[in-house]
Formats: structure tokens, C-alpha cells, sequence
């Protein structure tokens, strides 16, 4: 047990000790929904013409996801310097099994991404006015939950492959690109041409903001179950496959 | 142990045929050239590496079967520089002690100890990124001190130390093999594995070609002497008479000579004779091979 205690407290001790990153990791999706979300409410207004749904509230669900993501990306990114500084291989050695070594790291990024969530969300209500739907919370939770451990795994795939820095950075950049916009994350999917549907509708980024929308405002879509269980399945798989990564990445 | 094939690449067979064993407080060396297969028999050793055949063991717990309970055993200093970087060095000490087990209180206690006996201690609130690579270094051996786990894996561990520095860890190791722990050790400064090992093992190609302690390994390269004669006057043309003896190493420097000769004791004797009658000797020294002779000579042999 002590090897997941000693993983938290090593995570705990590093984002605590930065003040910077502290900050950034609490209001970061807060202040996307702030700057961005109130930039587009004001400009634009309700991406459904519904007077009852505003941008902020559409947004609020996205603008979690993306905090998932980057979080998973951030750590990605950390994985990438220790392995890096040669903190990664030493570490698989300290007295802890894979499975705790990963379990921890997952564990932090859960707890984080938690408080992350509790913060967007109460200041969204008490600031912007969100109309949050208190019984879909625990909705809302389960989604952060399965939302940060499926992109958790899935960065540490490419984070434990890549050897190079200049590889890594555009890769990321890429994910951020194509999986960030190419979804439900900013905008409403109907009005968007059929191709760009398609895409989007295979993305579990959008199967994640869906769910996290209904959990935060209580706005379903039709395959809401489907893009459930199918990100369900991405979480599985991404797991399977970092995990099997990491056992082959102390060569 | 075969690494696979890469890319346009033939399999590598980094470990072929290797078998020792390493007694209970004692230090223990491999030296070998770069790629002889030093770092992946450590790899191997501390669960890193699982072995495409044979069979290792840590105080009796497999490698394989038992990874948890050897990483119990160890604690190790890899060849790179493995130090947290956004922790403090206080916080690097503490956090390992963590990981070992070891409750806070204790942690910080032990490692506030540590900080003192590697002398980082107007260093123990600054960051490790912002540490020069030879303080980062310290910090990292520093760790192996935190947990006194029953056997230590070194692997060039005084790269980046100052001469000072490494002597003191030197006597640390001592202190701690005397104290009944195991330490296993790779370096590329044969003064170092002269000077500290009980026992080393030569490898080359991924093979064992000799072992033996230090008296044990001389008897391999009996015939080698290091030969330094000092001058009054370099006399003229010597140089080119030195190189006709063939010597394994000569340098000459003002009026020094340094040489290592591989001939029979009566023939190195007779050729400083020889010199010492065409010019004035100041100081004469000649001794039996060293350790980096042996080394030298045997993985140029093999």
C-alpha cells in the first residue's frame, strides 16, 4: 500500500511546491469558461437559438473535458521529462508494482481533475449564472472520473513511446488540434457539414463533453448510452494498452 | 539476454553466458569497455530487464518470479542523473525515503542527516533543476544512504563528482559493506574498482573473460610493468629507440617517460640499465601492472 501513498505524496509534493502549476491546475478550466465562454456568450450568443441555454452553459461541459485533456497532457508531458532525466527508470525500481506505479499517478489526476471540476462548476453557477442540475451530479463525477483515466492512459501510451522531444511536442500539439475541435467541445455538431459529423461523432472527446453537458446542464443527445459505453471502451483500451507499454518501457 | 531487432537491425545479444555470484558485505565490480554489457546485467539485476533466458537472483528472490521482493532489497544510481527535478533536495530525499516505506517523520529525520553527510545543506531548500549537474548527482547518491536496503547498485556513480567528494563517498561505501551491506558497482575508473572492489568481474562482448580480486587478476597480466624514468636531459633520438621496444603506453613529457612494458621482469630491468648509462636518471619507479593494464590487455585479447 505503500507504493500508492508514496506516488500521491510524490505528485502532491510537486504541484504543491509549484505555485504556478497549483494555480493552473485549479482554475485553468475556469478561466477558459471566463475568458472564452463569456467572449462567445456576449458576441454570439446561444449556439442552440435557445434563450434558455446560453454559451456559457453549452460550454461548461466542454470546457471540463478539455480539462481532462489537459491534465492527461500535462502529465504526459511529466512522464515525458522524467523518463528523460532517467527519474522514470529509476522509480521502477523503488519497491512498488506497475500496476500501483500507474494506479497512483491515475489516482492524482482523478482527485485533481475532481477538484478542477468542483471549482468550474460552483463558480460557473455563482458567476456566469449556469444553470447546473444538482441530481446529475454524481453523473457529472462519473464522467470526470472516466474522462481523465481514459486520456490518462491514452497520453502515457505515446509519452512512454517517444524517445524525442520535438516528436513528442508536435504529437500533442496534434491531439490538441484534431481532438479539441474536431468535436462537440465548442460548438453544436448539427449544423456542421456531414464529413465533419462523422468525425466528430469518433472522437471520444465528444463522447466525453456529451456526457459531461447532460451531467452539468442536463442537455442530452440521442446516442447519449452509446457514447457512454463507447467511451467506456476507449478507457479500457487505453488502459490495456498503457499498461502493456510501461511494462515494456524500463528497455 | 537478446534485445530484440529494431528497425533495420540485427537482434542484440547484449549478455551471453554469465554466471557469478556476489557474497553478502562485499564489494563487487564490473568493469568492462562501453557496450560490453555492464548496465544490462544491472538492469536485470534490479527487475528492470526480464532475461530472454537464464535465471537471476537477488538475495534469493528471482528477478522474474519476484520483482516486488528484490526491489524491497535494492536501492540503485543509474548512469543517468535520476533526480526529481521540481522538488527541493530536502524534498528528493524525503520522497525516496517514502518510497522505501519509511514514515515522514522519519523520512525527514534521516534525510535531514544525509544532508549533512553529503554536505548539501546550503543546498536543501533549492530545486534540483536548479542544481549543476555534479550537485544533482550528489543528491541522487545521496538517496542510497536514506534506506539502508540490503544491497546497493551503483553504476558509474562518481561520474560528475569532484575528486574530494568521491573520495569521501568511496570511504561511505566502505563503511556500509563493512556494515554487512551488498554493493555491486560498474565504472570505467579502474583506480576506482582497484581501490574499492573485493571482487571484479571483466567483461567484454556480453562475456565474462576474467574474475578474480585485484591479486588474482595481476597473475593474468604478470609480465606487464609501468615503467617511469625521470631525466636530467631527454637524451636525443630516445624516443624513437622507446618505440621500437613496443611498449603498451609510452609518454614522454619534459623529462619524463611514462611506459608500460610487456616483457619478462630481467628484460625490463636490463632496458633502464641501459638508459640510465646514456644520461643522468633522476628517479626511477616500476611497478607491476595495474588494474587498467589487466583490463587493456585482456579485452584487446579477447
Amino acid at each position: 500500500m505503500h507504493g500508492l501513498e508514496a506516488i500521491l505524496y510524490r505528485e502532491a509534493k510537486i504541484r504543491f511546491t509549484n505555485f504556478a502549476w497549483l494555480f493552473w491546475d485549479a482554475f485553468y478550466p475556469l478561466g477558459n469558461l471566463l475568458v472564452f465562454g463569456v467572449g462567445i456568450n456576449h458576441a454570439l450568443g446561444s449556439p442552440l437559438h435557445d434563450p434558455n441555454i446560453s454559451y456559457n452553459d453549452f460550454f461548461l461541459g466542454g470546457v471540463l473535458a478539455m480539462a481532462t485533456f489537459g491534465i492527461a497532457a500535462n502529465t504526459a508531458w511529466g512522464f515525458f521529462l522524467d523518463r528523460d532525466n532517467g527519474i522514470f527508470l529509476e522509480m521502477l525500481t523503488y519497491p512498488l508494482s506497475r500496476a500501483q506505479y500507474l494506479g497512483g499517478k491515475v489516482s492524482f489526476n482523478i482527485l485533481l481533475a475532481i477538484v478542477q471540476a468542483a471549482i468550474t462548476v460552483g463558480m460557473s453557477a455563482l458567476l456566469l449564472g449556469v444553470k447546473v442540475k444538482p441530481a446529475l451530479l454524481p453523473l457529472l463525477l462519473g464522467g470526470v472520473i472516466l474522462g481523465t483515466a481514459g486520456w490518462f492512459f491514452f497520453f502515457a501510451i505515446f509519452a512512454l513511446r517517444i524517445r524525442r522531444n520535438d516528436i513528442f511536442n508536435t504529437v500533442t500539439s496534434m491531439f490538441y488540434f484534431f481532438f479539441l475541435f474536431a468535436s462537440s467541445m465548442f460548438y453544436p455538431l448539427d449544423p456542421l457539414p456531414r464529413w465533419f459529423r462523422s468525425a466528430a461523432l469518433c472522437n471520444p472527446v465528444t463522447w466525453e463533453v456529451d456526457l459531461l453537458r447532460y451531467g452539468s446542464i442536463g442537455l442530452g443527445t440521442e446516442h447519449l448510452v452509446t457514447e457512454a459505453l463507447a467511451l467506456v471502451g476507449f478507457t479500457l483500451v487505453a488502459f490495456y494498452l498503457g499498461v502493456r507499454t510501461l511494462n515494456r518501457a524500463s528497455s | 539476454m537478446v534485445y530484440p531487432a529494431r528497425r533495420r537491425q540485427q537482434p542484440v545479444r547484449a549478455v551471453n553466458g554469465m554466471s557469478f555470484a556476489v557474497c553478502r558485505g562485499e564489494i563487487f565490480g564490473l568493469l568492462g569497455p562501453n557496450g560490453a554489457g555492464k548496465t544490462t546485467i544491472l538492469k536485470i539485476l534490479t527487475t528492470l530487464l526480464t532475461p530472454t533466458s537464464g535465471r537471476a537472483e537477488v538475495l534469493g528472490h528471482d528477478v522474474v518470479a519476484e520483482p516486488l521482493a528484490v526491489r524491497r532489497a535494492i536501492s540503485i544510481v543509474l548512469q543517468e542523473t535520476a533526480v526529481e527535478l521540481f522538488l527541493s533536495v530536502r524534498d528528493n530525499l524525503v520522497t525516496y525515503g517514502r518510497f522505501h516505506g519509511l514514515d515522514h517523520a522519519e523520512a525527514q529525520r534521516r534525510a535531514g542527516q544525509t544532508i549533512e553527510k553529503f554536505f548539501l545543506s546550503e543546498y536543501a531548500g533549492q530545486k534540483a533543476q536548479d542544481l549543476s549537474g555534479g550537485l544533482r548527482r550528489r543528491v541522487q547518491v545521496a538517496k542510497m544512504f536514506i534506506v539502508p536496503t540490503p544491497v546497493m547498485f551503483l553504476d558509474e556513480f562518481s561520474t560528475g563528482m569532484d575528486p574530494i567528494l568521491k573520495r569521501t563517498v568511496m570511504g561511505y561505501l566502505r563503511e556500509e559493506a563493512a556494515s554487512g551491506r551488498t554493493i555491486v558497482l560498474t565504472t570505467q575508473v579502474m583506480s576506482e574498482a582497484e581501490e574499492l572492489c573485493d571482487d571484479i568481474l571483466i567483461m567484454h562482448r556480453g562475456r565474462s573473460i576474467a574474475q578474480g580480486d585485484l591479486n588474482k587478476l595481476k597473475l593474468l597480466a604478470r609480465d606487464v610493468y609501468d615503467v617511469t624514468l625521470t631525466f636530467e636531459t631527454i637524451p636525443p633520438g630516445l624516443g624513437g629507440e622507446l618505440e621500437a621496444l613496443k611498449p603498451q603506453r609510452l609518454q614522454i613529457d619534459h623529462g619524463t617517460v611514462e611506459m608500460t612494458l610487456k616483457a619478462q621482469e630481467r628484460e625490463v630491468l636490463e632496458t633502464i640499465a641501459g638508459l640510465a648509462a646514456r644520461a643522468r636518471l633522476l628517479h626511477v619507479e616500476v611497478s607491476g601492472a595495474s588494474l587498467e593494464d589487466i583490463f587493456v590487455e585482456l579485452t584487446k585479447e579477447t
